[in-house]
């Protein structure tokens, strides 16, 4: 859908409005997020990218409500996320981090974290969506490898049933086979569930398997946003050419 | 032997004199911290002696309240002094121990276990706010520490929709039973590995031995209700410094 079409017939899912996050650094206030503004519509794959430090994952953080926003306003579903119950909201942005947690003992412990109605069933459907087998609901987390480790989690996080995913680098950990599936998972996720990911990438090159809308951000700035493709290949602004040049795309 | 004077304890002397000696000729690296701490015990237990049989004597309520106080807030600065990490930590002793000590105290009152003198409230009340105190400063330690050492796991909870009790929980659990390890492993060897202090007391004082029991039971159930209450209460309220109104894990304390 073009983002004309899209925002006549759409009201974003999620949408920041000139927001900020001041941290306090040694006694001097430091923006890592500085007057962002975005608007996230469902069915979409965006792309945070940046330089490290430039506060990506801070803006994740906020989305999902871990942190308050210094300045500005999120909403959403068009209601100010201030206005929902924090752990209510957090179901509905469900956030993947970039080293993921297991609770102890099994997978099937896990799931039944987030919700202790699903039948052995329902789980075994949801391991077969990140391509694991039923074998695995009782298997202790401890033995698992870091990838079936990342899956879990992500089958965890599809548990939730949110509205929004924010992933953080979330093949950072993995090598090119489990990368590729779980990108499938997360288009598949994305073009079925009528959900918006919102991605954080550390390697610009990733940009172009996963598709969708990039968003580059420098020192807490949207420095500029636009498709994928276009923004990897033709960047409008200076400092969107010296970051993508650095990592010789 | 139930009357025991100063010559006794001057007597008794001999005892410690056998072991700075001992101190001495293995070269114990603590022959110092020995011949304080007996100067010390000396001074400080005749001084104590001297201040009870004053309020004894008197049998004010109010002078008995104000000792109370003073030993709450003593004890509240000992579990302190062992927990300055967490931001409020006296406040939060303060508060579990004399939550501990007082509704301990007060059913016992209520329940006619004991009735209001001095010679009653006040002993109790040493053991009471003394494990208290130790409990108070546990659980602080633990859960403070526990919660800084698990904040991934705590914010995953966190972020998948659970709120700051639910996130915490397992943390909380087990600084509860940190706090209680001491009590409980004293209830389960008690009257087999050792006479406890109290009965072995009240027997040297010429006390029926059963009648010691009873007391010793009474000062065991007790210490259990008030180690209980304080180290709930000391979990709960450091766990509250960690976490925001809206159930975010504070990034400094």
């Amino acid at each position: 859908m073009s983002e004309t079409n899209r925002s006549e017939s759409q009201n974003p899912i999620l949408k920041a409005e000139n927001i900020s996050l001041v941290v306090d650094n040694g006694g001097t206030p430091k923006n890592i997020i500085a007057g962002f503004s975005f608007d996230f519509y469902k069915g979409e794959i965006y792309n945070i990218l940046g330089p490290s430090g430039a506060g990506k994952s801070s803006l994740l953080r906020l989305f999902n409500r871990l942190d308050e926003i210094t300045r500005g306003k999120i909403y959403f579903n068009g209601k100010e996320s201030s206005q929902y119950n924090p752990c209510l909201l957090r179901r509905k942005i469900g956030y993947l981090f970039q080293t993921p947690f297991l609770f102890p003992k099994t997978v099937k412990d896990n799931l039944h974290f987030v919700d202790s109605s699903l039948s052995d069933d329902k789980m075994t459907s949801m391991l077969s969506e990140v391509n694991l087998g039923p074998d695995y609901l009782l298997s202790n987390v401890d033995v698992l490898s870091v990838g079936e480790k990342q899956r879990i989690a992500l089958a965890r996080l599809f548990a939730l049933k949110s509205e929004v995913i924010l992933l953080d680098e979330p093949t950072s950990a993995l090598d090119e086979k489990n990368s590729s599936l779980l990108l499938k998972l997360i288009k598949n996720k994305v073009s079925a569930g009528g959900i918006a990911a919102i991605i954080v990438i550390h390697d610009p090159r990733q940009v172009l398997t996963y598709n969708g809308e990039a968003l580059l951000i420098i020192n807490g700035k949207l420095v500029e946003h636009g498709p994928a493709k276009e923004l990897i290949s033709q960047p409008k602004t200076e400092s969107g050419k010296s970051f993508l040049e650095k990592d010789s795309v | 032997m139930t009357g025991v004077g100063i010559e006794n304890v001057l007597v008794s002397l001999v005892l410690a004199a056998i072991a700075l000696a001992i101190g001495y000729f293995w070269k114990v690296p603590v022959q110092k911290n020995m011949a304080v701490g007996i100067i010390r015990s000396f001074i400080q237990l005749i001084a104590v002696g001297y201040a009870l049989k004053y309020v004894f004597d008197l049998e004010s309520i109010w002078l008995i309240l104000m000792v109370i106080i003073v030993m709450i807030l003593v004890g509240s600065h000992a579990s302190y002094s062992l927990s300055k990490q967490v931001r409020g930590a006296f406040l939060i002793s303060f508060s579990a121990i004399a939550a501990g000590s007082l509704v301990t105290i007060g059913s016992m009152l209520i329940l006619k276990i004991i009735t209001f003198e001095a010679r009653f409230i006040i002993p109790l009340s040493g053991m009471i706010i003394s494990n208290a105190m130790n409990a108070a400063a546990l659980t602080i330690n633990r859960i403070s520490s526990d919660i800084r050492s698990n904040s991934l796991a705590i914010e995953t909870a966190l972020s998948l929709g659970k709120n700051r009790r639910e996130s915490s929980r397992p943390y909380r659990k087990q600084a509860v039973i940190a706090g209680m390890t001491s009590i409980l492993n004293f209830m389960k060897t008690v009257g087999i590995v050792a006479l406890p202090g109290a009965m072995t007391g009240m027997i040297l004082a010429g006390a029926e031995p059963l009648e010691a029991v009873f007391w010793q039971l009474i000062v065991v159930y007790m210490l259990l209700s008030s180690v209980t209450i304080s180290s709930v209460i000391a979990v709960e309220l450091t766990t509250e410094k960690y976490f925001t109104p809206y159930h975010q894990l504070k990034s400094k304390i």
